[in-house]
Order: structure tokens, then sequence, then C-alpha cells
């Protein structure tokens, strides 16, 4: 590098220093979208290689389930033979919910440490603590180690015991966490079985076996257990696919809105280094050479920006990770660890997507100055009616986009193209914004009457502050038609789920687990004070185009399947089609999940296997079947019975005399007496409570980036206020030497600002529908084959023109005070000059 | 012997703060176990069964073996049992009963070693009551020793290392010796001790399968049958062990314990053809290294230990020098120990017998 070139270079980047508040703009721009972005890819990344681990189970392999068809677990004589018979690739599993004093619900997993393969017992490294690590978890009173993050969450300190329903508690906590633990307790097999009150294990696991193995443990397996491979690393990639898309969609988003800022800082950059530039030139700089600073200049911000904003991105998926944790657990039963392993080529990634958009926002507008002959540059009066062209370009682009968009709307089929089209449609909304900024000011100053002065300089100002403003106003549009459509969209499925809910659990009890056997309940004559009707469920596992599907029968005539919500029936209404269903055999209800997903139309014929070979079903409703993601078909009760030997208990539902005050004493006392234990049954409102919990958690990540993509937005804002008292701080000095008033100055800022934001605000609010439309009758669908009503309210509008309001009044707050400060100066500046 | 006290020593109760000092359990107190007394007369077959108000005990099988070519082989079988707190609790999750099983399988081709743990009270690994059961059972998974009556021998020893499979027939060709005094075998001058009692004359026979291969083994076996609350002394830092099948139908059966300081802890039993056995002292033996040698103890890991030995017993007036077959025979187990086949030369240089070395608490 020659010393020239170090000249240009120091020249160029001298503006800064100059000007360290664009600097820091420009910094926390660029820092938070690559924040934003990374945060989310880590976590998926994250996400995904968990997923890759779901062939191992506690740090050993699992290649294989043993399990009951009938859903009874697994005896321990059995377990026992099986290892006496040389497999000692098998380990025992207990898997378990619990609830927290508190209403939280808490998953634990137990296992023999001591039988897991691989030598997991006492393994190097451990030995120095063995006493405390290992012994004290096999023997009573035991320990349950929990994960660090899980802890934190129950605020569970080392030593101290989780306090469950039903009087009991956990053994010991020990912060302390097994690979593949994910979000759960782990307990010694002996400590799960005090607790849960069964002395049968949940499933078996296998670990790698030969294929001659494998035909001899078959061969070894009563005809009830089946060995069925460990099928959960594709399905997990699979089913969990759409959600990881969402997250993505979300974090380019916020991506999108950091890089506004940086445009924005770029413009203010370039109106300040055009003199700069020009000097350059005409001091015989090589465009060259002008050009290779710039390149420099650019991959200098991506390494800041790569940085600074992958380490913000870390502690941000630290922060969101322990809430999506627990969702993909609730939901897909995924584990995901609680540490985040970072892969470098997140970095790579990071820093690549950081190089092209500063490549689009600095670089390219800067090499567009070069290109500029240097008599052109040095002019500036241009400048206004250069911005009148952009506007116009934008608006053609916009339109485009839009005419893109809208062709590409009826083509989407997958996910990613969903989001192409809405990213389509925000980016022509975004462009579509100056000329209707352009459109908004001209309307205003139409409006104001030709005598009344000050209020038209104020409105005509606008067009002076429109070109530092352009970026940040789209920023802010993008940012709250996500907001709004996101928040509809939630809104809505919230209102669906919930009403959902309450037809859906609508009994009062539910009771789990193989203590009381049904028809000792309803002979019982100590249920006859209390019930007023009950429901026992049954079910099949099974796969079904090659997708975990579930075959559920259930009692038609229980009075949640009266109800059961059907979304589309075949004949006039949704109880005839229940009634067909009811009555006909053959016939067969599917969930949404079915009808959108694997294409299952009405009327169809599906074909399921049954103990006695394919058996033909016709589809006569779809119903609701939010926050599944399985298929499911529902079949009457002894038809599931009758075609396969091996369904197991799903349950049963039971309802109250609602005359009966003490009904549910009354009902809690007979359970006892008819040997269920506490645990064992939980009611309508806490299962109520765990389901709205699931789904609160879910879209608490969707919230998070909401906010964070708003706060973006309103540092855009801020910045280019800053930019604009920047840029005419002379003009400011030189009104006030005329005898303009501080807070006449203040207007003149003021006015037009809120005349754009009033417009970026009015037009988010039909785009955020349009948003929230194409989310809720397309991705959603697509993604997870859930449909609901679109319920629009004004409410969340009027609260984000609130928080716009504020926003403007705390960067005018801030813009003023910088007045403050800086007017003496730049009034003695005028002064030399004049 | 006291040998194996350091195994399940470490794995099983040494604490955090004396994790460098793998004898630190064994140096325990034992407070509230059953304690070993002077004295007591062991009873057969009750003896052969579990003791679980103790706290370790072991049952230690070691066999010279050889094929059809004359090959020399070897084999170790051993279950550990550990009882995590004095009262026993036998039966059920619960159970304070922990085992630990090794297995080792000395071949021309390499020495081959695997381990396993199990708890007890849930029938993955225990030691059958021959009064109650009808016949004795060691297992774990699927290694077992399992008599066809109701003594210890004749019986079936199975076992898999990896790939091979391991079955052989044992039968006794005389009767088992009580080590020590009548079995109280002292190990310290702090009065340390354990019962002890060795089974030396068994014949075994049988295959030795891997994949298609399949290879018939014959030979002699030596078990050990060792059970204590507490044996160590303070200063015991480790021991080296030999049981040895004299070609002139001698058993000889010898150890010392390591001190830090001052002189080694040594004993033995040299027993006739008979079953005649002759307790031998610290002064009727004399043990030394002959030579220290590097052994592979894993990838880019070594130790140096005395693989070379001249044992001399003063009132027989007999010395021979013990070498063993090959120098890699280490068990990398949690806690790591030499244990294998070793050779013996009389005066002339001759081979005048086999046995296993044991060496242990080698840094």
């Amino acid at each position: 590098m020659n010393r020239g070139f170090v000249w240009i270079l120091k020249a160029l980047l001298s503006h800064y220093w100059r000007h360290p508040w664009q600097t820091l703009f420009m910094a926390i721009g660029l820092i938070a979208g690559v924040g934003l972005w990374s945060a989310v890819q880590i976590i998926n990344q994250h996400a995904e290689a968990s997923y890759r681990q779901a062939q191992s189970l506690l740090g050993a392999q699992a290649s294989y389930w043993i399990q009951s068809r009938r859903d009874e677990g697994i005896e321990q004589s059995l377990y026992i033979d099986l290892r006496r018979a040389g497999f000692r690739q098998v380990f025992p599993l207990i898997e378990l919910e619990v609830g927290t004093v508190e209403g939280i619900s808490v998953s634990i997993i137990a296992t023999d440490l001591l039988a897991l393969p691989g030598d997991a017992f006492g393994a190097e490294g451990d030995t120095g603590d063995f006493a405390e690590t290992w012994l004290k978890f096999v023997q009573p009173p035991y320990r349950a180690w929990v994960p660090e993050a899980l802890a934190r969450e129950l605020r569970l300190e080392a030593g101290a015991q989780l306090r469950l329903r039903g009087g009991r508690s956990l053994p010991p906590a020990l912060i302390q966490a097994r690979e593949q633990q994910g979000r759960r307790v782990l307990l010694d097999i002996g400590a799960a079985m005090s607790l849960s009150g069964s002395d049968r294990f949940s499933y078996l696991a296998v670990g790698p076996v030969t294929q001659r193995e494998h035909a001899r443990l078959a061969a070894l397996l009563p005809e009830y257990l089946e060995l069925t491979e460990n099928q959960q690393h594709i399905d997990l990639r699979e089913l969990t696919e759409s959600l990881h898309s969402h997250l993505t969609a979300m974090s380019l988003l916020s991506f999108a809105v950091g890089l506004f800022i940086v445009f924005n800082a770029v413009r203010f950059s370039l109106w300040y280094r055009r003199a700069t530039i020009l000097d350059l030139r005409l001091m015989g700089c090589a465009t060259q050479q002008l050009f290779t600073a710039i390149l420099l200049e650019t991959l200098l911000w991506s390494l800041i920006g790569t940085a600074l904003g992958f380490g913000l991105g870390i502690l941000l998926a630290h922060a969101l990770l322990p809430g999506l944790g627990a969702s993909l657990q609730s939901l897909y039963a995924a584990t995901v660890d609680s540490d985040l392993g970072l892969s470098p080529l997140t970095l790579l990634q990071a820093w690549s997507i950081t190089l092209l958009g500063l490549v689009w926002a600095l670089s390219w507008p800067l090499y567009r100055q070069l290109q500029q002959s240097s008599l052109e540059a040095g002019r500036s009066a241009g400048l206004l009616r250069d911005e009148a062209v952009a506007r116009r370009r934008l608006a053609l682009a916009a339109l485009a986009l839009a005419l893109i968009a809208g062709l590409g709307y009826g083509r989407i089929e997958t996910v990613t193209q969903g989001f192409v089209v809405l990213g389509l449609m925000l980016f022509a909304a975004a462009w579509l914004l100056p000329i209707l900024l352009a459109a908004g000011l001209l309307l205003a100053g139409w409006l104001v009457p030709r005598s009344r002065l000050l209020p038209r300089w104020m409105v005509s100002d606008g067009w002076s502050q429109m070109p530092a403003l352009r970026s940040a106003m789209m920023a802010l549009l993008l940012a709250l038609t996500a907001n709004l459509g996101v928040g509809t969209l939630v809104d809505s499925f919230r209102n669906a789920f919930v009403g959902w809910l309450e037809v859906r659990q609508s009994a009062d009890i539910y009771l789990r687990g193989p203590r009381v056997d049904y028809g000792r309940l309803r002979a019982s004559p100590s249920t006859r004070s209390w019930l007023a009707a009950s429901h026992y469920r049954i079910g099949v596992n099974t796969r079904w185009r090659d997708r975990p599907t579930l075959v559920r029968g259930i009692d038609p005539r229980a009075p949640d399947s009266l109800e059961l919500p059907l979304s589309l029936w075949q004949g006039e209404s949704a109880a005839a089609a229940r009634r067909v269903w009811r009555e006909q055999p053959g016939k067969v209800l599917i969930n949404e999940q079915l009808h959108f997903l694997a294409g299952v139309e009405l009327g169809e014929t599906i074909e399921l296997n049954t103990d006695g070979g394919a058996r033909k079903f016709e589809v006569v409703g779809v119903f609701y079947d939010y926050g599944n993601p399985y298929f499911q078909f529902y079949l009457p009760y002894e038809v599931v019975a009758r075609n396969w030997s091996h369904h197991y208990s799903r349950g049963i539902a039971l309802w109250l005399k609602h005359d009966n005050n003490e009904a549910m004493q009354q009902a809690e006392a007979s359970l006892t007496a008819l040997g269920a234990r506490p645990g064992d049954w939980i009611s309508q409102a806490q299962v109520r409570r765990l389901s709205v919990g699931i789904f609160d958690r879910t879209f608490a990540i969707t919230a998070a980036m909401n906010g964070l993509t708003m706060i973006v937005a309103a540092i855009a804002l801020l910045a280019s206020l800053l930019a604009i008292l920047q840029e005419r701080l002379p003009q400011f000095a030189q009104w006030r030497a005329l005898g303009l008033r501080q807070g006449e100055q203040l207007l003149l800022v003021a006015t037009p600002l809120l005349i754009f934001c009033v417009i970026a605000w009015l037009m988010s609010i039909p785009l955020g529908a349009l948003l929230s439309w194409i989310l809720i009758h397309k991705l959603n669908i697509i993604s997870f084959g859930w449909s609901m009503p679109l319920v629009w309210e004004f409410e969340p509008a009027l609260r984000l023109a609130l928080l716009v309001l504020l926003i403007c009044a705390a960067t005018l707050l801030l813009v003023s005070y910088q007045w403050r400060r800086k007017m003496p100066q730049a009034l003695a500046q005028l002064g030399e000059t004049i | 012997m006291t040998r194996r006290y350091i195994l399940v020593a470490l794995l099983l109760l040494a604490p955090a703060a004396v994790a460098q000092d793998v004898l630190g359990g064994l140096r325990d107190q034992g407070l509230g176990f059953a304690q070993v007394t002077p004295g007591k007369k062991l009873q057969f077959p009750r003896d052969h069964g579990a003791h679980p108000d103790y706290r370790i005990e072991w049952w230690y099988l070691t066999a010279n073996l050889s094929d059809d070519d004359g090959r020399d082989w070897g084999l170790q079988w051993t279950l550990f049992r550990q009882a995590l707190s004095p009262e026993p609790v036998d039966s059920g999750w619960n159970s304070n009963q922990i085992w630990m099983a090794h297995v080792a399988i000395t071949t021309p081709d390499g020495h081959f070693h695997e381990q396993r743990f199990a708890r007890g009270g849930i029938g993955q690994a225990g030691v059958t009551e021959i009064e109650r059961d009808g016949f004795f059972n060691a297992w774990m998974d699927d290694w077992e020793w399992r008599s066809n009556g109701a003594s210890l021998l004749p019986a079936r020893l199975r076992f898999t290392i990896g790939e091979r499979e391991i079955d052989l027939s044992l039968e006794a060709t005389g009767e088992l010796v009580a080590n020590g005094i009548d079995g109280y075998s002292q190990k310290s001058a702090q009065g340390q001790a354990s019962y002890y009692y060795s089974h030396p004359f068994i014949r075994l026979g049988g295959t030795v399968k891997s994949g298609p291969e399949k290879i018939d083994l014959a030979g002699k076996g030596w078990l050990d049958r060792e059970w204590s609350s507490q044996a160590l002394a303070q200063n015991q830092q480790g021991w080296d062990w030999f049981s040895l099948h004299l070609d002139d139908g001698h058993k000889l059966m010898v150890y010392q314990l390591r001190h830090d300081g001052g002189e080694h802890w040594l004993s033995g039993n040299w027993i006739g053809a008979d079953g005649s056995t002759r307790l031998l002292g610290r002064d009727a033996i004399d043990l030394s290294p002959l030579q220290l040698r590097a052994i592979s103890t894993g990838e880019n890991r070594s130790r140096r230990l005395p693989m070379e030995w001249r044992l001399l017993l003063v009132e027989q007036d007999r010395r021979w020098r013990i070498r063993p077959l090959y120098d890699d025979q280490w068990m990398d187990t949690t806690i790591p120990y030499w244990e294998g086949v070793v050779i013996v030369e009389g005066e002339n240089g001759q081979r005048a017998g086999v046995g296993y070395m044991e060496l242990t608490g080698y840094q």
C-alpha cells in the first residue's frame, strides 16, 4: 500500500470520527441487524444439530425403540431377560410429566446410568466427583440432575427439592445435565418409579445392533411389544422445518430493517463526503484507488458488524433459546440442549450476509458517486430534482415488485416461496412509501390556507427533510407492518385456539395412567353422585405416508365428540357429517394436517393398515387440531378396538354434575378409592393453563423479535433526525438569527415528521392486514396445516400509533437537546461567515 | 488377596478430596458395616454367596489355558460387589448394592478386556444363595458362572468380549483352601483384614469363538473369594500379587502390600498338590522386582511397571524368575491396572509353571 493510498483511505474514513453520532448509528444498525439475524441462525442450527443427535439419548446410541403396542409400558423382567440374553445395548427409560405446586409442567426422563451402553457410568473425568455425582444419583434419596437453564427457570438451587402437586417432591437437585437431556430433569429409574408409583418402564432404547442381532432381538420380544427404528432425527427435521423457516423470515426482516439504518447513514456520509471525494479527484487520485479504498472501508465495516453483531446474536440466542426449547419439547417432543453449540459456518454466513448487505447499502452508492463527473458532483442544486427522480424510480420498482408478488401469490406451495412473496410485498410497500410521503406533503400544503405562512413553511420544509427521512420511514413502515401482521396472526390464533380448547377440553377432569379401570369406574356406585358423563379414548400409533400418525378411537356419543368442531364437512352441516361418521360404518374424520399437508380431500377414500390388512375409510369431515404436528384420524371407539388389537388407552375424560357443589371433592375421593394416585388426574383448568402456556411460550420468540425490530426502527428514526440536524445546522442558525424561536424551529422539524409518520402508520394498517391474511390463509396452512379465522382489531394499530408518537417525541426531545448544545457554535460560525 | 480392593475402592468410595488417593475408601474405617474378626469359621456353600453386610467382595477367576498348538492363553473373569451403605438393601431399585465386572482374555494375538457395571436388586447382576436356590450362579448380563448343582463346581462359565464368545466348563480337581488363618487374612500390622479363600484346583476346558473361528482351550484356573469392610492401612499404596500353578503340582499365592515408608506387608500360601497349606509370613518370602519396563496404557500414555520378578521362598529353599507372557496385558478400565499371564522359570531357566500377576497402584 503506498502512502498516497493510505492518505485517500484516511481522508475517506475521517468522516466517521468527525460525525461520531452517525458512526454510532451506522454501527448500531449493522450490529442490530446482524445480531438479530445471527441469533435466529444460531438457534436454528443448534436445534438442527440437536435433531441430528436424536439417534442418541442421554449420551448413548438409540437406534431402535422397544415399545408396548398397548402403551402399557414394559415390565422389568423382560428388560432383565434381554440383558441376560446378551443385549447390553438395551437400556430402560421412563418419561413423566409432573406439575409443580406453581403449576409449571416439568418433563422428567429417567434411566439407569449404570446400564447405559458405552461406559457412561464413571466415565473418565468424572471420578473426582464420583461419590457426589454418580453414587448419590443411584441411591435413595437420589439426585435430580437439572440443566442450568431449567433450574434458573424453576428458580431451583442446587440441593433444593422441587415441590410437586399432590404433596410429592423431586430428589435434591444437582445442577448438571447429560447429552440430549434437553429441558428435562434426569432421574434414576428408582427415583422415577417411586415418583410415578409404577414399576414399569415407558420404553426401552436399543443401541446399534447387527442384522443378526436385530433378528434375534425381535424374536425374543413378546407379541405385544414392537421393535421400531428410531426415526426421530428425520421426523423432527420435517416437523419443525416450518417453525424454523418462520424464524428465519423474521430474522431476515430484522436484518433488512437494520440495513435501512445503514443505508440512511451511508446517504448521510455521501452527502458529507461529496466534497472530500471531489477534492480527492481534483487532486488527481485515480478512480481505481478510490474504488479500492471504498472496498476496504466496506470490508472494515463488515468485520466490525459481524464481530459485534455475532456477539449480540449469541447473547440474544441464549436469551431466546429456553423458551423455544420448551416449545419444541411440548409441541414436537424435540430435545434441544440448553448449551448452545456454535458453528464457524454460522459466523461465516453472518459475515457473508453482512458483506452483501454493505455492498448494497454502502459500496454501491459510493461507487455511483465516483462514477458521476466531478463537475456534477460539485453541484448541490440538483439534489431535490434527484430526490424526485429517485422517488419515481422507487415507485416504479415497487410496482414491479408488487406485480411479481401478485403473480407469485397464486403459485405459493412451500413455506419459503410464501416468505419470498411476503418479502416482495413488503419491499414493494416500502419503496412505494416515498412517493406517498411526497403526495402527503402536497396534500398538506394544499390543505393549509395560503395566508398561514408559518404552517405552510412547516409543511414545505418536509421536502428538505424527505431525503434524510426516507429510509427511516421505510424501516418504520416495515417494522409497523410486521408488528401488526404478526400480532394479528398471533391474536387470531390465540382466539381460535382458546375457543377450540373450550370445546375440545370440555370435560372437568382428565384421568391418565393404567391404575383406574374404565369398566370399574363406570360400575362403581361411588361415582354416581358426581359423574355426569365420561369418555374413554383409545389410540394406535402408526405411520401414514411416512409421517408419525395417530389413529384415535373416540366415543361418538361423548359430550366432546358431539360438539367436535369441524372446519370442513360433507353434507349440509357439521352436525350432519358427525352423524354420518357416527352411524355409518367405514367413515373417518381427519385432522386439518391431513387435509392441508397430505392433500386428503373430503369424500376421498383412504387406506389404513389394520391387524387384518388394509381397510378403506371415506373422509366425511375435517377437524381442527391445533398444536398437533402429527396426522390424526378419528374413528368410533369400536372400530379401533375391533381393527387394532394393540390399541392403548388415551385416558378418560370425566364431566362432573354441575348441580353438585362438592362434585370435585367427591370425584377425587372416589378416584383415589379406585386406585388412582395424585398426579394421575388433572383438572380442566390445569389442562387449559398448560395448553395456553405452551401456546404463549411458542409465540414468545415472535413477540421478542417483533419488539426488537421495532427498536431497530426507532433507532433508524433517531439517526435520521440527528442527521438532519447535523446537515442543516447552518441553515437553522440562519433562521434563528432571523428571529425564529426555538419552539417554532422544533415545530418546523416535527410537523413534516408527524405527517410522514402518520402516512407510514396509515399505510401499515392495510399492509399489516394483508400480511396477516397471507400468514393465516397461506403460510400457516402450508406450514402447520392449521386454519383459523382472521380476527382484526384496531386496538393494536392504535397502540402502535401511540408508540410511534412516543418514539417521535423521544427523538425530538433528544434533537432539541442537541440543538441547544450546538446552536451557539453554529451561530458563532454564522457570524464569522457574514 | 487384598488386591482387588483398590478397584472397588476408587470406583465406589473415593470422595472428591482424595481423588488422587485411590485407596482412600479402603482406608475408611467401614463404620456400620460388618467387621472382619479372627476366629470365625468359613461355612460352605453359604460363603460362596454374597455378604451384603460387608462393604466389598469379589469372585475372581483367573485361568492359564493352552490351545491345541500349545500356545499360552489366559482369562480373567471378575465380579465385584460393593455396598454403598451399611444396612443391606438387597432387592428393588433402591438396593444399595452395586456390581462391577471385569473380563479379559489373553490370546496369542493380543489382550482384550471389557468392563461393566450394574446395580443390585433388579436381577441384572448378582450371586445366588446355593442353599436357597439350589445352584451357584454369579452373573452380570450375559456373563455368568453357573454351577450344575448345589455346589460351586462343576460349572459352566460363559462371557463375551466384543465379538469373542467364551464358553468353558469348570470342574474341581481338588479342594478349596482357606488363606491366612482359617480364612482370616490380615493385611497390615494395624489389624486390617479380610475373609479370604481360594480354589486353586480348577480344570477348565471349552472354546473361544470369534466369528467363524473356533478354538479349543484347556487349562488350570484359580478362583479367589474375598470380602471385607476395611482392608488397607493408611500408608499402603498398592500391591503386587501372584497366583502360580507350578509344574510339580504345587500352587503358590504370594502378595505384597507396598508401604509408603518402612517394610512392605508380605503374605502367601504354599499349597501342596494334596491341598495341604502352609501360611507364608513376611520373613518366609523374598520378592523383588528385576526389571522396570514402560507399558503402553493407552494412546500416547505409558507407565513404568516392574515386569520381571525374582521370588524366593526361604523355608522351601525354592526360587523362581517370573516374567509376563507379554507386556501388553494392561486393563484400561475405570481404575486401570496390570493383570495377565506370567511364565514361571526355575533356577535353570527352564519353564517351571504358569500363573497370573496383578500390579496395582503404580503411577
